[in-house]
């Protein structure tokens, strides 16, 4: 007769950012007898987990699951919806991609049959990889005309399926994830790191932090950032570096400028390196990313915008981000650049399979075993991802050409011979919005097998069926302002009344 | 539309079930980059026992246009929504394994925890009592399930059908996409001395059908993957020892069908029981090593729930795969590439798979890139590999120590890729995740608690809500299941109902 396992009674986490923070909640929700203590140590500029404004769809179902209300941080957190990333100047000098997220590109995974019992994309009904499908979105025809609204909860819309990327003010998300914490009985201790007490199993006892004494715990979780102060003690310097292929070692932050309602955010490739965009209530947020060869005074030279913090970076991750009792989640576990937004993205993930793997007392080594190696699938995906980014046809005119992982030359060969985008366990994006993002960074789709199979009649068909989908959205959709205004408070930060950049 | 491309001319070989899907799949879904010839002789039989599928036939059969109703009609096809497994982990118990899942998780917890827990403490039914496709099984109702995400959206459905039909309904619809037909036997197989390349197929009479791209679905002979290339084959016979079927139809006993196939355990293998429209299919499949074929035959008799209509007929199998099932300019569909044994139906999706796979990556430009080649068989690896883990997990999970074959089974050393997973399910509940290829968390959950290979130790989080709130939620979800299955019409009648599916003889 199968046991239930003995939980774990004392969890404790080391961080003082966001990610540590929800994680606190999160732990709270899902063990309500456990003590959940939060060690918050100072904040590391230079993690960008923490440091993110903004995320990937997942993160919205996330905080869903973890009780963090949507609602609330558009209206006290300055929230907003990106429906769109553009990529500017990647194909070519004067280019400019589109990618939109999820459901809708992916429509036939609709059912619960076709999501949970196998036989991946060949499911019952009439599945298939067509790359070329991807490059006209509903998202980008409501981001062109600046109208969108999350459609409420519980009935059918025209907006279905729309998936869009949350953004807001950091400060004010991190106040609202600190009043659920708060709220959930979470134990904050803050200080810093002095030691700590390692224990017969490969993993840690306790750790002692300044003025506060020691710490013990079942399990630590670590997200203190790129030093990974904890996961160090107990895996040493095991790390995969991705500087081969990732050619970023500095980013220039602007000091915010105006606010800005928009439903994109842009990254443009520029002489010096890549200049990414996020538009955000509370201002327009400005990132130069540049490689070895540019100088400092080049880069500032660059950056639209008065220079607030630069940060030097060396991505890449740990073989294995969970050693003993010690979990490593965000830049302790994965570091590199703000680039596609995945740096929370990818944290939150983690995260979600930490509460799915969560163990008992004691640790499983096997649950251990699998939690890595689908945490490190991950990781492999987002730097595939950024990969893929530095290799597009100007990049490589900017940054030189880097080693592409085999992985990613794969992919690169099926989508531009092919037209077909290969599957991949725990990737950040789903084949369709790879196929996105591959067109928007200037890789041509080859043709599919099929093409030319399908006849004209068939193609304006779809098309005539995607114009009325598109209509009906521009017909249901207000004006993105109007939604914002009316729905939330206002935060007291007046918004330009200009939808474009 | 676009520029002519000279048409890559594809000589498919065999007219089994392979070879007319391969050559359906390939006039029906690439008019402008081949032709297809299919050589087959009346001198050799098919195989043609896939008679039980899965629901991705259905995505097969609705790309290439073929209407749903026609189909059933041709091929004497009822509906199926699983396999019913009898007597597998220990005589006298049987489970469903559905195409369907159970419960939905709570909380980031999988449903089966919670069904642990609660079946711990005395609050939890039979698993299948918590899966929409096993209770309407178990009543033998049937209707097609919803396109929401709600709780009729957690089943699919497939057919059983008559094999036998199948490959000649797929020959009518072939030819009339412009598939060429030539009869006859294959004597010679001219190669390119340079490349290694097949160039033709020459038949006893002299004739020559000469080609660019060749799709050996000669069955297990694997006349060009297997004796003219010579490619490898891996063996899997120590881990499935099965290498005979004997297989015999009979009439219906009932007017009442089954919406499911069933599976039952035997002392040297298994027997396989489906129903069709006019009849019902029954088979032995055994070891060799640890029964005689006389003995097999009488067995399958004895069990036959009707009467016999055929003398059993015994079919020879081998287990495993072809180290490379896309060689040269050759590539292996059915048989030809790989076998596994019909437990859990699925030879004809790793024929549809296969074909999926080829029309993705079919030839460009006339020219076989090798790495579309590497693409290839990394993808029916996989597939395969998956499939064969799935399978090795009923014999393996079983307390039967009643016959040789069972001791051999229970105790035998699986593959790693294999002992991984069980030993993780034992100590903490979990199911390695994967999310392409067959078989999700839901199918293995089915057999390892079905089998009665239960785990030691469960989450720890499903103890802590009040048992009294989840066992309410469970009885919930049963009601609700009780009634969406009470609302259903009984699998004949839905039949009935569509008489456009029905063949002119049946029921």
């Amino acid at each position: 007769m199968s046991a239930p396992r003995e939980r774990l009674r004392r969890v404790c986490i080391v961080g003082g950012g966001q990610v540590a923070v929800l994680t606190a909640v999160a732990m709270r929700r899902t063990l309500p007898d456990c003590q959940v203590v939060l060690v918050g140590t100072p904040a590391d500029p230079g993690a960008y987990a923490d440091r993110a404004l903004t995320a990937l769809p997942f993160t919205n179902a996330l905080h869903e699951r973890l009780g963090v209300d949507e609602q609330q941080i558009v209206a006290r957190a300055g929230g907003s919806h990106r429906l769109v990333q553009r990529y500017f100047g990647w194909a070519a000098p004067d280019s400019m991609g589109t990618m939109a997220y999820g459901a809708e590109l992916d429509a036939q995974s609709r059912t619960r049959f076709a999501r949970e019992w196998g036989g991946g994309p060949r499911n019952a009904g009439s599945g298939g990889r067509v790359a070329g499908s991807a490059a006209h979105s509903l998202a980008e025809v409501l981001a062109d005309a600046g109208r969108f609204a999350v459609p409420p909860a519980g009935q059918a819309t025209p907006l279905d399926g729309i998936d869009f990327g949350l953004r807001w003010n950091g400060p004010a998300y991190r106040d609202l994830l600190v009043a659920a914490a708060q709220a959930r009985q979470v134990v904050y201790v803050p200080g810093t790191l002095e030691g700590a007490l390692r224990d017969a199993a490969g993993g840690l006892a306790s750790i002692t932090v300044a003025g506060q004494g020691a710490i013990e715990a079942d399990l630590f979780i670590d997200c203190s950032g790129p030093a990974g102060s904890l996961i160090a003690l107990v895996a040493g310097d095991a790390w995969h570096d991705w500087r081969p292929c990732l050619p970023v070692r500095h980013l220039f932050h602007a000091r915010p400028g105006q606010p800005l309602l928009a439903l994109e955010d842009r990254a443009t490739l520029v002489p010096q390196g890549w200049l990414s965009a996020v538009a955000g209530r509370d201002g327009l947020h400005l990132v130069l990313g540049y490689g070895e060869k540019v100088g400092e005074a080049e880069a500032r030279a660059a950056l639209p915008g008065q220079p607030e913090a630069l940060v030097e970076i060396a991505p890449g991750c740990r073989p294995e981000s969970w050693v003993g009792n010690v979990v490593a989640l965000g830049d302790a576990a994965a570091w590199f650049e703000p680039l596609a937004h995945l740096n929370l993205d990818l944290a939150h993930r983690q995260l979600a399979l930490l509460l799915e793997m969560l163990p008992g007392r004691p640790i499983e080594p096997l649950e251990r075993a699998e939690y890595n190696r689908r945490a490190a699938l991950m990781a492999a995906g987002v730097r595939d991802v950024l990969a893929l980014h530095y290799a597009a046809p100007q990049a490589q005119v900017v940054f030189g050409q880097q080693v592409l992982p085999e992985s990613v030359a794969h992919m690169l060969d099926q989508f531009t011979r092919r037209g077909r985008v290969p599957f991949r366990e725990e990737a950040p994006f789903a084949p369709a919005e790879m196929a996105a993002l591959l067109l928007s960074l200037g890789y041509p789709a080859g043709k599919g097998a099929q093409a030319g199979s399908h006849d004209a009649a068939e193609a304006a068909a779809a098309r005539r069926a995607f114009d009325q989908r598109a209509q009906a959205v521009l017909a249901f959709a207000p004006p993105y302002r109007d939604f914002i205004t009316s729905g939330a408070q206002a935060t007291g930060n007046p918004v330009t009344d200009d939808l474009q950049y | 539309m676009g520029e002519a491309q000279a048409r890559l001319r594809v000589v498919v070989l065999g007219g089994g079930t392979a070879g007319w899907m391969t050559a359906a799949g390939l006039a029906g879904l690439l008019p402008h980059r081949c032709t297809v010839d299919l050589i087959e002789s009346e001198d050799i039989g098919i195989v043609g026992v896939g008679e039980a599928t899965l629901p991705h036939i259905r995505g097969f059969v609705e790309k290439l246009g073929i209407d749903e109703a026609a189909f059933m009609k041709a091929t004497h096809a009822t509906y199926k929504l699983g396999i019913d497994f009898r007597d597998f982990g220990r005589i006298g118990e049987s489970y469903i394994h559905p195409f369907g899942s159970f419960g939905e998780e709570v909380g980031s917890i999988g449903f089966h925890h919670y069904w642990l827990e609660m079946r711990r403490q005395g609050l939890a039914a039979d698993l299948g009592e918590y899966s929409l496709a096993v209770c309407a099984a178990r009543a033998n109702r049937f209707a097609p399930p919803a396109q929401d995400s709600s709780l009729a959206s957690t089943y699919g459905y497939a057919y059983q059908f008559d094999a036998t039909l199948f490959g000649p309904f797929m020959r009518e619809h072939a030819k009339g996409q412009g598939v060429r037909r030539h009869e006859g036997l294959v004597v010679d197989v001219e190669r390119d001395p340079a490349s290694g390349n097949v160039t033709a197929l020459v038949l006893k009479d002299g004739r020559r059908i000469e080609g660019d791209l060749f799709v050996d679905c000669s069955g297990f002979r694997s006349v060009l993957l297997g004796q003219t290339l010579d490619e490898d084959w891996e063996d899997w016979t120590h881990w499935l020892p099965c290498d005979r079927a004997a297989a015999m139809p009979c009439t219906h006993r009932t007017a009442d069908l089954r919406p499911y196939t069933i599976a039952t355990a035997m002392p040297a293998g298994w027997r396989w029981q489906i129903p069709l429209q006019h009849r019902m299919g029954n088979g032995y499949v055994f070891s060799s090593a640890h029964l005689g074929e006389e003995e097999a035959c009488r067995a399958l008799v004895a069990a036959a729930d009707g009467d016999p209509l055929a003398d059993p007929r015994i079919l020879k199998f081998r287990p495993g795969r072809r180290k490379h099932s896309w060689s040269h300019n050759v590539i292996g569909v059915g048989l030809a590439s790989g076998f596994l044994e019909p437990l859990e139906s699925t030879s004809i999706y790793l024929a549809q798979m296969a074909i999926t796979y080829l029309i993705e990556l079919f030839p460009d430009g006339g020219r076989i890139d090798p790495r579309d080649r590497a693409e290839f068989n990394r993808l029916v690896d996989m597939e395969y590999d998956r499939v064969r883990d799935f399978l090795i997990l009923h014999y393996h999970a079983t307390t039967r120590d009643d016959s040789e074959f069972w001791n051999h089974v229970r105790t035998m050393q699986v593959p790693d890729s294999l002992a991984g997973k069980l030993e993780l399910w034992q100590r903490a509940a979990r199911i390695e995740k994967y999310s392409d290829g067959l078989f999700y968390d839901a199918s293995w959950i089915a057999v390892y608690v079905g089998q009665g290979m239960l785990p030691q130790a469960h989450d720890g989080r499903t103890a802590l809500p009040d048992p009294a709130r989840v066992a309410g939620a469970l009885d919930r979800l049963r009601h609700e299941i009780g009634r969406q299955v009470a609302a259903m019409p009984g699998h004949v009648a839905y039949l009935n109902s569509e008489r456009a599916r029905l063949a002119d003889t049946a029921v």
